[in-house]
């Protein structure tokens, strides 16, 4: 009976294995393609602690040499914990200095991956990711300014998204996503929700060097407003147990929920910053 | 008179205590009249019903709770149930050791046949011994692991419940484990020890051995001794090893001993490592490009080295010793890693 026992174990733990050997892996590096998410999870028990941050303008009026191209300046910075529960579900907490009137910002999210790539089989990683913000710092008492907070409940930013990626080659993956942002308070001439969709490309020239491109659209923005759609260039470097990611990009922030709705700075006025993450993870 | 009668029942008592456990053995041994029954028996049985001394690890016969016990905690790192914590957060026992044997001839347990009998039953190839056969050996932490471990290994040499646990603390960086785990790993130990089919014998041998079983003739405790390795002898290679001579590159050994030897941990959504990868060119040019360093990096420095537990990075990864990865082995892993990144 026991032997029979055995036997059933290993070709079930054979089974998964074999299974587990026709996944496609690692289509993005980290969990993040630069600042939105991409569609690779924490394992279980995994811990990731994350710094990202942001310099300030490397040119134009806030940059150049007296600024000494935006190292002087802080545009954002975000530090958080994300926790894989499962596999296939992940969830994090993260603090933000904000970017414009979304200062102090508190954000946390769940995601949940619905379809891994297979060698022969599913053709596509499908992940789903929802996330809230939170600003915390004191309401300001202009009314025409978006964090004129009246309840709690206005001081909430959600973000909602679909993401679609394919690992096509060793060297090449692309990703896709579409989602909806809404704010519960902005400005009079603003609109409370946004539907966005974005893409990512990423090419590796070696096992440890990459380059990424990222790029949000959002498709229904309030033409009264000077707000731009966040694009960033990135070099992500590989080493044992973390990733280093080097980015240029306008938008300042490195939330989902702040730089779809909070990016005002224009390429063509040199509003373009280095920024990087960096991150570790550790097996609880 | 009370004082008499007391005795003779002890004595009584006694004498059909002596006479109960004769007839269990000779239960075992004399229904022995053809050697296909002889092979299915254990190795140590036959070795103590032959005069041979009991090990320290004796357990008379298998608990099958134990047994499933004890393969949970190998092979999940705790209970299935989760009744009780993980043995380790970084390994379980399988991510180093195998759990059948390993090569063809038990007597030598050469590397090339490591690697041919590997190859033909898709084994993976790693750095520690098979637990195949662990309760019949004698010593542990052999050779070179004091190198490694320093007196840590002293209490393991002639104790396997020693070395299970320095296994445990040391080499799985995880907590010591409990009294009640210990045993049930033993009975999964001896649930797996050698069987006399294992060794391979002649019918002459067999024939002999049946006879010196009827006679308790002692002779044949050698016998069986000289067709299996009581210890795992352990060497350290070079770190910066030398081409052998004569040497001919054999690719497939070297994609065998890349697949089921590094990949078997390293292997990508393996969640072992810190450094995953594939089969792949991006890899095998990475591990190219590294090959000239002196440095973990580089494979032939790794492979006999391995890493040591670090602050903030306590896993780490075990070397393969010359007995479980010969030179000629290393140099065809490194000329496969270089013929497939060009």
């Amino acid at each position: 009976m026991f032997k029979k026992n055995i036997v059933l174990l290993v070709s079930v733990l054979v089974t998964g294995f074999s299974f587990s050997q026709d996944k496609i892996w690692d289509t993005f590096d980290g969990t993040r393609a630069l600042s939105n998410h991409s569609t690779e999870m924490l394992f279980k028990k995994n811990l990731e602690f994350r710094v990202s941050h942001k310099f300030g303008d490397i040119a134009g009026d806030n940059g150049g040499l007296q600024n000494f191209y935006g190292f002087d300046n802080l545009a954002d910075v975000r530090i958080a914990f994300e926790y894989g529960i499962t596999d296939n579900i992940n969830i994090g907490l993260g603090r933000s200095k904000g970017v414009n009137e979304r200062t102090g910002v508190v954000d946390m999210f769940g995601k949940i991956r619905l379809m891994q790539q297979e060698k022969k089989g599913k053709p596509l990683n499908i992940t789903y990711v929802s996330s809230l913000a939170f600003s915390y710092k004191d309401a300001s008492t202009d009314s025409t300014s978006s964090n004129y907070y009246q309840t709690m409940t206005e001081r909430l930013i959600f973000t909602n998204q679909l993401i679609v990626s394919r690992k096509f080659t060793d060297r090449l993956s692309l990703q896709l996503n579409a989602g909806y942002h809404h704010r519960n308070l902005v400005t009079y001439n603003d609109v409370n929700g946004l539907i966005f969709t974005g893409g990512v490309i990423r090419y590796r020239f070696t096992k440890t060097l990459g380059l990424i491109t990222e790029y949000n659209h959002v498709w229904n923005r309030s033409k009264d407003t000077e707000q731009k759609n966040p694009l960033a260039f990135g070099f992500e470097l590989l080493t044992g147990g973390h990733n280093f990611t080097i980015v240029v990009s306008n938008h300042k922030g490195v939330n989902e929920n702040i730089f779809l709705s909070n990016t005002t700075s224009n390429w063509l006025k040199g509003q373009w910053r280095i920024g990087f993450t960096i991150n570790r993870r550790f097996k609880l | 008179m009370k004082k008499i009668l007391v005795t003779f029942v002890l004595l009584m008592a006694f004498g059909v205590t002596l006479l109960s456990v004769d007839v269990t053995i000779n239960n075992r041994f004399s229904s022995l009249n053809k050697t296909n029954d002889l092979k299915e028996l254990s190795v140590l049985d036959v070795l103590l019903e032959l005069g041979d001394e009991k090990p320290d690890h004796y357990l008379m016969r298998t608990n099958q709770d134990s047994v499933r016990m004890g393969y949970e905690i190998v092979h999940l790192g705790q209970l299935k149930d989760k009744s009780n914590s993980r043995l380790s957060k970084f390994f379980v026992c399988t991510d180093c050791h195998n759990e059948v044997i390993e090569v063809a001839d038990l007597s030598t347990e050469t590397t090339g046949d490591r690697v041919s009998y590997g190859v033909k039953n898709d084994l993976p190839f790693l750095p520690a011994s098979t637990f195949y056969g662990m309760y019949n050996k004698t010593h542990w932490y052999n050779g070179d692991y004091s190198k490694k471990y320093g007196d840590l290994v002293k209490p393991t040499r002639d104790t396997l419940i020693n070395a299970i646990q320095l296994c445990a603390v040391q080499c799985s960086q995880g907590r010591p484990l409990k009294d009640w785990e210990l045993n049930a790993i033993m009975h999964y130990y001896k649930s797996i020890e050698f069987k006399i089919k294992d060794l391979k014998l002649n019918q002459s041998e067999l024939n002999q051995l049946l006879t010196d079983l009827a006679t308790h003739n002692t002779r044949s405790i050698e016998l069986l001794k000289s067709k299996f390795k009581s210890i795992n002898a352990a060497t350290f290679g070079d770190l910066q090893p030398k081409q052998p001579d004569n040497y001919s590159a054999d690719l497939k050994t070297g994609e065998y001993i890349f697949k089921n030897g590094c990949l078997h941990c390293h292997g990508m959504g393996k969640d072992i490592t810190n450094f995953e990868f594939d089969n792949d060119k991006l890899t095998l040019s990475f591990l190219k490009s590294k090959l000239k360093k002196h440095n973990s990096y580089s494979v032939p420095y790794i492979v006999r080295k391995g890493t040591y537990a670090v602050s903030g990075r306590r896993q780490y990864m075990p070397q393969y010793p010359l007995e479980k990865m010969s030179n000629t082995q290393l140099f065809d892993l490194i000329n496969y890693i270089k013929s497939k990144s060009k």
